[in-house]
């Protein structure tokens, strides 16, 4: 299996699918994602890099951005192309103090109520575990990708990714709970020229931890 | 029950009640799970008992376990309460330190409106993944998993169990507490540790009455009856018990390790020492009480809507001089209780049952052992969201006890009561 750094292949959409290149005889990849027991895993991250070529830089298409509604974050994961911004949008009649201090991005924001507009840069791949200083028990993942091809799995544990080119690609699944190193698994896949190929990943997932609760 | 609710508490019980009958017509909407915060929450809770036995031990001179109970006879005796009402304000200074204050007025409460808690917190961010959390004023140590909320309410029944109606009555502190917490791995550790004083009468109402289960809680100022006493202790203890006062000025810790493995798990310790000096007493007759406990915790999450919650406890409690040949002081309690809770979610409300036993044994030289105590009870709870601002809650408790110094007022010395309560709580959140 062609080794790929995780922090370059772990991906996800914040609204809908990062922009892919067109290219031509563009071929599809339908992938599937279950537990170990057959349950989908929604929101699962599936990433793909290209192997014996340069993956191509992911397009900024739209707008990217983070909720918090009812204490808690919306999405709980998002994919975000490297080099974009995303605003963070307190819908709450509480404040949240936003942080992270993960190595791709260490940054804090402070939303009072009902504000909205506060935005933050993401200029290198990576994870960034998102939370809130106030409310222990809002957690949410924003992944930093490096790729075109990169979405989050829908309820049914569904991804399509499309215009993949011909040849080898390393096709990535992560989630903060699936049971591995770095908590996401990679397979080597073959794409033909103006295919439709499907590929189903069966991942050992945990039982999430116990919400912290608010502390006190 | 029999002690007349004061007027200002009435007053502020049924100002309550008026603004939450407004949010009920005014904003109708989807209940939330967690309940909603802000700066100021507002809250009444109405209750209608049916309950038989004998008279609640918040009566002067009644030895019953619950609020509520039937000096008349054996039936069930239907009468509607207004239990509690309140103010939460939490306000915030900067980003990191914020505060609580507390006040509440109860039925049967001594005072009309009374301190429930009150302290700052300060939540700086965290630093190389350690959570630190800092709280300093008055405060329930952080035992019980049934309550929760900036109004320390029973989330998923009425009634607590008797470990937590022991720690709503007589374990809170004045004090500073420190938490840290951390995640190694997928296990998520936290470490509290803290000093505290106001809490030298801990275990006084243990002692004297035994256990109980009722959401009654201690306030800053108020009092609480006690039960008749034996001739010596009468003389020598008042017939009420102020459970936050500072009779010796020592200071007094307890810890708490808490441990969530991967998984639906958390166990929790927790050791407590008020290291009060029990031939401490002041004007009033208020002793100090060397109160010490070993708790464990756990809460398991058999699947997302059901959760097995058990607590139980093992401690001691000394107080007075040493008396007689063998220099024993006058009490010398070792107690213990435990339960199982199981609740179930059920559309957006839950269903819940509860069994727990609990014990005293005295080995004092004026406290004997026919002060001892052995008893157990059931609860049987729903709670069901009815709109944004109110949940109704409905209840069914069996209590049943043995305790031979009953002989002394002429009573059985097996006691037994049944409670039916529904309950409705308004609350209401304003402010960011």
């Amino acid at each position: 299996m062609h080794r790929v750094d995780i922090w370059t292949v772990v991906a996800c959409t914040a609204l809908g699918v990062v922009t892919p290149p067109a290219a031509a005889s563009a071929a599809d990849l339908d992938v599937q994602v279950r537990a170990t027991g057959g349950a989908p895993v929604p929101e699962a991250l599936v990433t793909i890099h290209l192997i014996g070529q340069p993956t191509p830089r992911p397009r900024l298409a739209g707008t990217y951005s983070v909720d918090q509604q009812d204490i808690q974050f919306h999405p709980f994961i998002s994919a975000v192309p490297v080099g974009a911004s995303v605003t963070f949008m307190n819908h709450d009649r509480v404040r949240h103090h936003v942080y992270s201090f993960s190595p791709a991005k260490r940054f804090e924001l402070k939303l009072a109520s009902r504000q909205q507009n506060q935005s933050v840069l993401f200029d290198k791949p990576g994870i960034v575990p998102l939370g809130c200083n106030i409310h222990d028990r809002m957690i949410a993942y924003l992944a930093i990708v490096d790729t075109p091809w990169a979405k989050t799995a829908d309820a049914g544990g569904h991804v399509l990714l499309r215009g993949l080119p011909a040849g080898s690609v390393a096709v990535t699944i992560w989630h903060p709970y699936l049971r591995a190193p770095g908590n996401s698994i990679t397979r080597t896949v073959t794409i033909a020229d103006s295919s439709m190929r499907s590929e189903r990943f069966t991942v050992p997932m945990r039982t999430p931890p116990r919400d912290p609760g608010s502390g006190y | 029950m029999g002690r007349n609710s004061p007027s200002i508490a009435t007053l502020l019980r049924n100002g309550l009640l008026a603004v939450s009958g407004a949010w009920l017509f005014a904003s109708p909407g989807q209940a939330a799970n967690t309940p909603e915060t802000g700066l100021l929450i507002a809250y009444a809770n109405l209750d209608v008992a049916a309950a038989d036995g004998p008279r609640s031990w918040l009566n002067h001179g009644g030895t019953g376990k619950s609020r509520f109970g039937n000096p008349d006879g054996d039936a069930l005796r239907l009468r509607p309460y207004a239990s509690e009402a309140g103010l939460v304000l939490q306000p915030d200074f900067g980003w990191s330190l914020s505060g609580l204050v507390s006040v509440i007025a109860q039925h049967g409460q001594d005072k009309a409106v009374d301190i429930n808690e009150a302290f700052v917190r300060w939540r700086p961010l965290p630093v190389a993944n350690v959570r630190l959390n800092v709280r300093a004023g008055i405060f329930w140590p952080a035992v019980s998993l049934e309550h929760s909320g900036g109004e320390w309410a029973v989330s998923e029944t009425l009634t607590p169990s008797a470990i937590n109606s022991w720690i709503g009555e007589e374990v809170k502190v004045g004090g500073v507490e420190a938490a840290f917490s951390t995640m190694i791995g997928e296990h998520r550790l936290s470490l509290t540790a803290a000093g505290f004083g106001l809490n030298d009468t801990s275990g006084t109402l243990l002692t004297f009455r035994g256990w109980a289960t009722h959401d009654y809680k201690a306030t800053l100022f108020s009092y609480q009856p006690l039960p008749v006493m034996n001739t010596f202790m009468r003389r020598a203890q008042a017939r009420e018990t102020r459970p936050m006062i500072d009779l010796d000025h020592h200071v007094g810790w307890y810890g708490k390790l808490a441990w969530a493995p991967p998984g639906p798990i958390e166990l929790q310790y927790f050791h407590y020492d008020n290291r009060a000096d029990p031939e401490a007493f002041n004007a009033g007759y208020q002793w100090g009480w060397r109160t010490r406990f070993d708790h464990l915790g756990a809460i398991l999450d058999l699947d997302t809507r059901t959760r097995l919650t058990a607590q139980a406890i093992d401690g001691t409690t000394i107080m007075g001089f040493p008396r007689g040949a063998d220099g024993q002081r006058w009490v010398k309690m070792r107690y213990r209780s435990a339960f199982l809770l199981a609740t179930r979610q059920v559309a957006q409300g839950s269903v819940s049952g509860r069994v727990e036993g609990f014990s005293t044994r005295n080995h004092g030289s004026v406290v004997l052992s026919d002060d001892n105590e052995t008893g157990w009870a059931w609860t049987g709870a729903m709670r069901w969201p009815l709109m944004r601002h109110a949940t109704l809650f409905a209840e069914a408790l069996h209590i049943e006890s043995r305790r031979d110094a009953r002989l002394r007022e002429g009573l059985d010395p097996r006691q037994h009561q049944n409670v039916v309560r529904v309950g409705l709580r308004l609350r209401g959140a304003f402010g960011g």
